[in-house]
């Protein structure tokens, strides 16, 4: 069991990859935003990399243990630590019974950190999927971000002990900065049709902002006058950002009126504007770390061949290979 | 001989009308979903009874590496898992599956009636639009004797409220789709001689009743949940969504409501929907679920047909009204 004595800014149980197969009843999956410090974490630890582990936003979560397990932290660089002994990230080591975890301020760039124990954490499983979603109120623990006084339960086992000292090779470590490349692909709706040639090179030539009003639902970004190949959206409303309502690829960028806002883990299903460029799965994870009113992102536009390329070359990463001990 | 046209990259490809069939455009939406579009971008009841054929072609056809699909109006989102089933053969399927699917007229849809009853004018959805006059907007032009129900009379040349809820209950109400938040379903009438538009609120409401009912343009739609909307309000219904599941209706999981049902309003009072809620979370109470029958299209279609001249006389109607009343 894990004893929560400071539930942080925003810490919540994810699974990976979230509430998967739901989207035609209005339900995004949740999971982490950060999927490659997650199934990180689980790898270190010895879990499937899907299983069931913290997202602590911005740091502040204080928990005592109870049992004897591996420990990863990954992410974000909170200056965290065990008993007072700074502990190190991408690195999974032993806690025992009262051992206490702190996770203080964030250092340096990086905005989520992932905390997995080995056994993974024991939340009822609900709709699929252990992941809280945050808008729907559901799923992980009691459907919310922990607080002070919660008990979450670890999985029988687990004690971990084959599992301390292991270590994701150094050069595989992301480094995370205030400026993000992060690849998307053109579509489902852009030029020539929906935005012009011109507004299309500026959506991938932009250096844009991350709004300070950014969260689990979407990453906003500035506003910006588009010149659009349509004056209206016809039957689907005035604007010509308006179409008629369509399921929404998740991490894709919607554009709401004249604001792009990337949709991410807990977003909206469907709706009535263009999305006019869309993430890979391989780059999705560098959102979970932007620093909202602080860091910038550009949009690397790449082909579905090169997608396709660097997923596999992502799943090669995250796994057994890449772990050394010591 | 090839078209000459701007090269557009997040389409991957077309498939060209050939008879009843429209047009199907594939476009890229990421490395994991794909989103097939029909015709164009007008609102056609018979646009999505395909998509609903299509969807139901596709699930049967047990291509691997399908994820999930999500069917909307007029479109189709298609998660998939790249890695094993490459967009080409995706796109070769799902044109292989259009030959099969030739004509909509051909098409039984599964659909399930669900009898929701409904408290018109209700005092819930009153409280909240009383309070909307009182902190948003004093001089509202959709809030006539503290309700939208005079409005939507008003907006679509009916005589009175009780004109309004009759034209609501006469038609059953089709599920085109589910989606923004979870349960949320967007219904349109299958009867369009009762098909009454409005348009929405400005500024929005911050505050709605769990179990309201209201409609924006032409659709109609259940709030799953209390929260902000933009719908004009006409009454207050029975939960369609429990994080609880305290009813068996909810055994599977909190929603309610799948896209292709087909939702009739019962009237009722406020002191009866009352005394219903409570039996729903008690879990006695037993939602009136008539489980798959199909919608024929061909015969709907027929029916479509038949209705032509008191459609284009409400619409007539409807034409002359909207003159005379303020847009909010």
């Amino acid at each position: 069991m894990l004893e929560v004595l400071e539930g942080g800014i925003q810490t919540t149980v994810q699974d990976f990859p979230g509430r998967v197969g739901y989207l035609d009843l209005g339900t995004y999956p949740a999971g982490p935003m950060d999927h490659f410090a997650f199934r990180t974490a689980n790898l270190l630890v010895g879990n499937a990399q899907g299983a069931a582990a913290l997202e602590v936003m911005v740091g502040g979560l204080k928990a005592r243990f109870h049992d004897r397990r591996a420990l990863a932290l990954t992410g974000a660089d909170t200056q965290a630590t065990l008993n007072g002994t700074p502990l190190p990230l991408w690195e999974s080591v032993a806690v025992k019974a009262g051992d206490l975890l702190e996770m203080k301020m964030l250092k340096g760039a990086g905005f989520r950190s992932y905390v997995a124990v080995s056994g993974a954490f024991d939340v009822p499983e609900y709709m699929g999927s252990r992941a809280t979603f945050t808008v729907g109120g559901f799923g992980g623990f009691e459907g919310r971000a922990l607080k002070k006084g919660d008990q979450v339960r670890l999985n029988p086992g687990g004690t971990g002990d084959t599992q301390v000292g292991r270590r994701l090779r150094t050069n595989l470590r992301p480094q995370y900065g205030t400026h993000s490349e992060i690849e998307a692909m053109r579509g489902p709706q852009a030029d020539p049709d929906y935005m012009t040639p011109d507004d299309m090179a500026f959506f991938f030539s932009h250096t844009w902002k991350v709004d300070r009003n950014s969260n689990r639902m979407g990453i906003r970004l500035e506003s910006h006058k588009w010149q659009w190949a349509r004056t209206s959206g016809g039957i689907a409303g005035g604007h010509p950002s308006n179409i008629l309502d369509n399921g929404y690829a998740v991490w894709t960028v919607n554009v709401c009126g004249d604001q792009p806002i990337i949709l991410v883990a807990d977003g909206p299903s469907l709706g009535g504007f263009i999305c006019n460029a869309t993430l890979v799965s391989a780059s999705t994870w560098k959102v979970g770390q932007l620093v909202p009113g602080r860091d910038t992102i550009r949009f690397k536009e790449v082909t579905m061949d090169e997608a396709v390329q660097m997923a596999q070359t992502l799943d090669t990463t995250i796994s057994e290979r890449s772990i050394e001990r010591g | 001989m090839p078209q000459v046209m701007p090269r557009n990259r997040a389409v991957i490809d077309t498939l060209p009308a050939r008879g009843a069939r429209p047009p199907v455009t594939y476009r890229y939406a990421g490395d994991r979903f794909l989103l097939l579009e029909y015709g164009d971008m007008v609102l056609d009841l018979t646009m999505n009874f395909r998509i609903f054929g299509l969807n139901d072609a596709l699930k049967r056809s047990g291509v691997d590496g399908l994820i999930e699909t999500v069917p909307a109006l007029r479109s189709m989102l298609i998660q998939y898992d790249s890695l094993r089933l490459p967009t080409r053969r995706l796109v070769d399927t799902l044109k292989q599956l259009e030959e099969t699917i030739a004509s909509v007229d051909d098409l039984n849809i599964p659909s399930r009636r669900i009898e929701l009853p409904m408290a018109f004018e209700d005092r819930w959805t009153r409280a909240d639009i009383e309070r909307y006059v009182k902190f948003t907007r004093k001089d509202a032009p959709n809030v006539i004797n503290g309700h939208n129900i005079e409005y939507i009379a008003r907006y679509n040349g009916l005589r009175d409220p009780e004109e309004v809820i009759h034209y609501l209950c006469a038609t059953e109400w089709w599920n085109a789709c589910i989606g923004f938040w979870p349960g949320l379903p967007f219904m349109f009438p299958l009867d369009p001689r009762f098909a009454i538009v409005t348009p929405k609120y400005n500024p929005t409401r911050p505050w709605t009743p769990e179990g309201a009912v209201g409609i924006g343009g032409p659709c109609v739609a259940i709030y799953p949940v209390a929260s902000p909307g933009g719908y004009q309000l006409f009454g207050r219904t029975i939960p369609i969504f429990d994080l609880q599941q305290r009813n068996p209706a909810f055994k599977d999981n909190p929603i309610l409501l799948k896209a292709a049902d087909r939702v009739q309003w019962v009237r009722v009072t406020d002191e009866a929907l009352e005394a219903i809620r409570e039996q729903v979370y008690a879990g006695t109470y037993r939602y009136k679920i008539v489980g798959y029958e199909s919608l024929n299209v061909k015969s709907y279609l027929k029916f479509l047909e038949s209705v032509k001249p008191e459609v284009a006389a409400f619409q007539r109607r409807q034409a002359e009204a909207v003159k005379q009343v303020a847009i909010p």
